[in-house]
């Protein structure tokens, strides 16, 4: 038996796909938003000479980059609401595991940015007089940053493949809508192939830039920190 | 936060199907990593290949699923895959199916970038001692390539463990599926998936380290 193929139903729910869509760019963009800056102040930390410091944030990436991040989210939705006696919706619960998800990894891209600056930059801005926080905002991250580009275009598109895991709580990104839909008009094949072309096309997109970006960097001389 | 009472006894109680669901895992990752590395090493000697017959194919799968997230890959599988296939699609298959095709297209970029990463001179010196080309590639450049590659497999498989993860998604009974069973029945679920979440860290952790210890290793041996 030939299996007659219906793409029309994808047409006809475009608009859900779309909306879908949007719910995917929101959260990838909430959760940038607040993991960068997270990022940054625990890669400060790991690089602390106060032992205490360093250690609890080293214990921190340790611990969100070896555990999956599903249960991390499923730790947010369920559990956390009880323990704090605060409602948590879906958005709310994706936001912030994803953003501390992130953070871990933004964190270890951070510290070898700026590890990778050179030992004479730090010594010369101190020469000059500057305090630790102008030493690292004047001279240390602008030329970290840079190096950091690649790393962190490539981080950020991980993060968006991981916000897939927010249909599992009923988030409505695009994997739930094209869920949704499939189950609503028992067109699995063709609405689940749909909403992986249009993750491909934005994942891909945004690869090609992290791809150019790579060799724009790799000319002007500037090595890529992993 | 003030006023909960902790109550772990509920979640060992039910030992067995954490464990079961420990099995589950396990069995998941080990033949995903299989598989995925085998499939990764042909790929990847594909995309290497001069011939475009090859070449296409090869690329294209590699680029869809490294460009597409897991979970789609996963829900695919399981949704829309048994409609064409010719045989049952269990949630264990599905997700088999998906993690091991993932894991490959990772994989061949890995033994590509590895096996690029050998100096030309190499081959020259193989093919100058009239080596075929699947015997250049076995003796000579492999050995070499591998070690190198170490650290990024040993992070795939890292990768592909916290992965497994997502097949409770499809009602794979893995460790978080028998997390979110005991919640469901006993109501605890903070305790619940507090537990899973640890096991998980006594796992990973290790080969965290364990990526860490050869990188050292390879750095000074170079």
């Amino acid at each position: 038996m030939e299996y007659q193929w219906d793409f029309t139903v994808v047409w006809r729910n475009s608009h859900l796909l779309l909306w879908g869509l949007l719910g995917t760019l929101k959260v990838t963009a909430a959760a940038l938003a607040l993991g960068l800056p997270l990022g940054l102040t625990v890669a400060l930390m790991r690089l602390s000479r106060a032992r205490a410091v360093s250690l609890a944030a080293g214990v921190f990436v340790e611990f969100f980059r070896s555990t999956p991040p599903l249960v991390q989210l499923f730790w947010c939705f369920f559990a956390l609401p009880i323990l704090i006696g605060v409602r948590v919706d879906s958005f709310q619960a994706a936001v912030m595991t994803l953003s501390i998800q992130s953070s871990a990894f933004f964190a270890e891209v951070f510290r070898g940015g700026i590890v990778s600056v050179e030992r004479g930059q730090w010594e010369a801005a101190r020469a000059l007089g500057m305090t630790y926080r102008q030493l690292l905002r004047r001279v240390v991250l602008p030329q970290a940053v840079k190096r950091m580009i690649p790393a962190f275009l490539e981080r950020a598109i991980e993060l968006m493949k991981t916000t897939t895991l927010v249909a599992t709580v009923a988030y409505a990104d695009l994997l739930f809508e094209a869920s949704d839909i499939a189950q609503k008009t028992f067109r699995p094949l063709e609405v689940f192939t749909a909403a992986a072309a249009i993750y491909f096309v934005v994942i891909f997109a945004a690869s090609r830039v992290v791809q150019v970006s790579e060799r724009r960097l790799a000319r002007s001389g500037e090595s890529t920190a992993h | 936060m003030t006023g909960y009472r902790w109550d772990f006894a509920s979640v060992f109680g039910n030992w067995q199907i954490l464990a079961q669901g420990l099995v589950g895992t396990f069995q998941l990752a080990a033949l995903s990593l299989g598989a995925g590395l085998l499939l990764g090493l042909l790929v990847g000697a594909g995309r290497y290949s001069r011939n475009r017959l090859l070449h296409w194919p090869a690329t294209a799968y590699v680029e869809v699923f490294r460009n597409t997230p897991v979970l789609v890959q996963i829900m695919w599988f399981f949704f829309a895959f048994p409609i064409v296939a010719p045989f049952q699609v269990s949630a264990y298959i599905a997700a088999a199916l998906a993690l091991s095709l993932n894991t490959g297209a990772f994989a061949a970029e890995i033994f590509r970038a590895g096996i690029q990463s050998i100096a030309r001179d190499q081959w020259d010196a193989a093919r100058a001692l009239g080596m075929s080309y699947p015997q250049q590639l076995r003796r000579v450049i492999l050995p070499q390539a591998v070690k190198r590659m170490l650290p990024a497999f040993t992070n795939r498989g890292l990768e592909l463990l916290k992965m497994t993860s997502l097949a409770s998604a499809i009602a794979f009974p893995e460790l978080l599926y028998a997390a979110r069973t005991i919640a469901t029945v006993h109501f605890n679920p903070i305790e619940a998936y507090t537990s899973v979440a640890l096991i998980y860290l006594a796992i990973a952790w290790p080969l965290t380290q364990l990526v860490y210890a050869v990188e050292r290793t390879l750095r000074r041996q170079e």
